[in-house]
């Protein structure tokens, strides 16, 4: 980012920046930089919240008025203390069965993936309602049928299909893992028996507490043992967060 | 929190990690007061607009997004798993405050908003953005903008 800064204001572009890791900023000395102390992911702070993200916002671009540089200027802000406990109300959602640590046996993985598709169709219609009441979602590929087709497919060893502008299989199970992991987002949104959780109280539910996770986790583990250099990055990085693995 | 320190590992070890490029100088352009600005965002959270292309490498490519786009026009495909995607999927302006941008035109905040605005991939090589990059202030110029936003992920 601090860099992308640096060549555009080389090339007589004024710019301003967001900073989310102050020590990156630090060392690389863009112009001008409002290091906000919020969590990755979320650069303007909090969502559904304009006031706040409108204070952000000014922040960084009152930089353009100082006089000379480089600025690296900290937001006096952190984000107010969300609700707890929302994570405890999740757990009920998750299918009662407790998967094996590894699947080896044939019998364990079609157990895992008979669980992952009655997940995935108890959650469809909640999903699907909270699209027609949104008008839209952040699926961006794999409707949730196509994701855990594909995603199951895979595991099988059948073979993959690919929509026509996904050029690899590496690429496709990262962005139909994500579109999974959308779709469960969503579909907890739009439940009414839920408050909508804090992110760290989701990933918790999602990756502990869920068949689609250990769907993940056995795919990661295909991916390192493939002859695919491709394959193996996917699985080393790219599906399962390091702070999950 | 997003502060290295506070951090668990083995994410913190990972950010602290990461090589960062420096340079021999720092450029710095002037301009008019903030009122009469026109402004472009440019992200590296690795959205583009839906019938885009998605991001599949680290090419340091970038995607064009038009200040006509509203939320449901734009999706995710950067390659890391590590920060969070909530905050998107419940509203874009947490990572591309274009709704903002807009109503700081409309209260004079602002000049204007520009008529294009980017995105990259942020985990790509910040040495194989710098084509992109230095071909983008062209482009940038050529839309009237003279104060650019870049907001990461």
């Amino acid at each position: 980012m601090g860099a992308l800064a640096h060549y555009l204001e080389a090339e007589g572009v004024p710019t301003t920046q967001i900073s989310l890791i102050r020590e990156h900023t630090e060392t690389i000395k863009p112009p001008r930089a409002l290091w906000v102390p919020f969590e990755l992911g979320r650069p303007l702070g909090l969502p559904d919240e304009p006031a706040f993200q409108r204070r952000v916002l000014l922040a960084a671009l009152d930089l353009f008025d100082l006089p000379d540089g480089p600025v690296l200027v900290d937001f006096p802000e952190d984000i107010p203390e969300q609700a707890a406990g929302a994570g405890d109300s999740l757990d009920h959602m998750a299918c009662p069965v407790n998967f094996p640590s590894s699947f080896k046996e044939k019998s364990d993985i079609e157990r895992l993936l008979s669980a992952f598709r009655s997940e995935v169709a108890e959650l469809r219609s909640w999903y699907d309602l909270g699209l027609d009441k949104r008008g839209y979602s952040s699926v961006a590929y794999f409707k949730p049928d196509a994701a855990g087709k594909l995603l199951s497919d895979f595991i099988l060893g059948e073979p993959l299909e690919l929509p026509s502008d996904i050029s690899s299989p590496a690429a496709a199970l990262r962005f139909a893992a994500q579109d999974l992991k959308a779709f469960y987002f969503e579909s907890v949104m739009s439940r009414p028996d839920l408050t909508l959780p804090t992110d760290e109280a989701f990933n918790h539910w999602f990756w502990q507490k869920t068949a689609a996770s250990n769907v993940l986790r056995l795919i990661k583990e295909t991916c390192l043992a493939s002859d695919d250099e491709q394959l193996r990055m996917t699985g080393g990085m790219l599906l399962v967060p390091l702070d999950q693995a | 929190m997003a502060k290295l320190e506070e951090m668990q590992e083995p994410m913190r070890s990972h950010l602290a990690n990461l090589p960062c490029p420096t340079f021999g100088t720092s450029p710095w352009v002037s301009g008019p007061p903030l009122a009469q600005r026109r402004v472009a965002i440019i992200s590296t959270a690795g959205i583009h607009r839906r019938r885009d292309r998605p991001f599949e490498g680290m090419a340091g490519d970038y995607r064009v997004i038009p200040k006509e786009s509203t939320a449901k026009d734009l999706v995710m495909t950067h390659l890391s798993t590590n920060f969070d995607r909530t905050g998107f999927q419940q509203d874009w302006n947490v990572v591309f405050p274009l709704d903002r941008l807009r109503e700081l035109a409309s209260n004079g905040s602002i000049g204007s908003v520009a008529d294009y605005h980017y995105s990259f991939m942020g985990a790509a090589d910040p040495a194989e953005m710098e084509d992109a990059a230095r071909r983008l202030a062209g482009l940038l110029k050529g839309d009237r903008v003279d104060a650019v936003l870049l907001v990461p992920v």
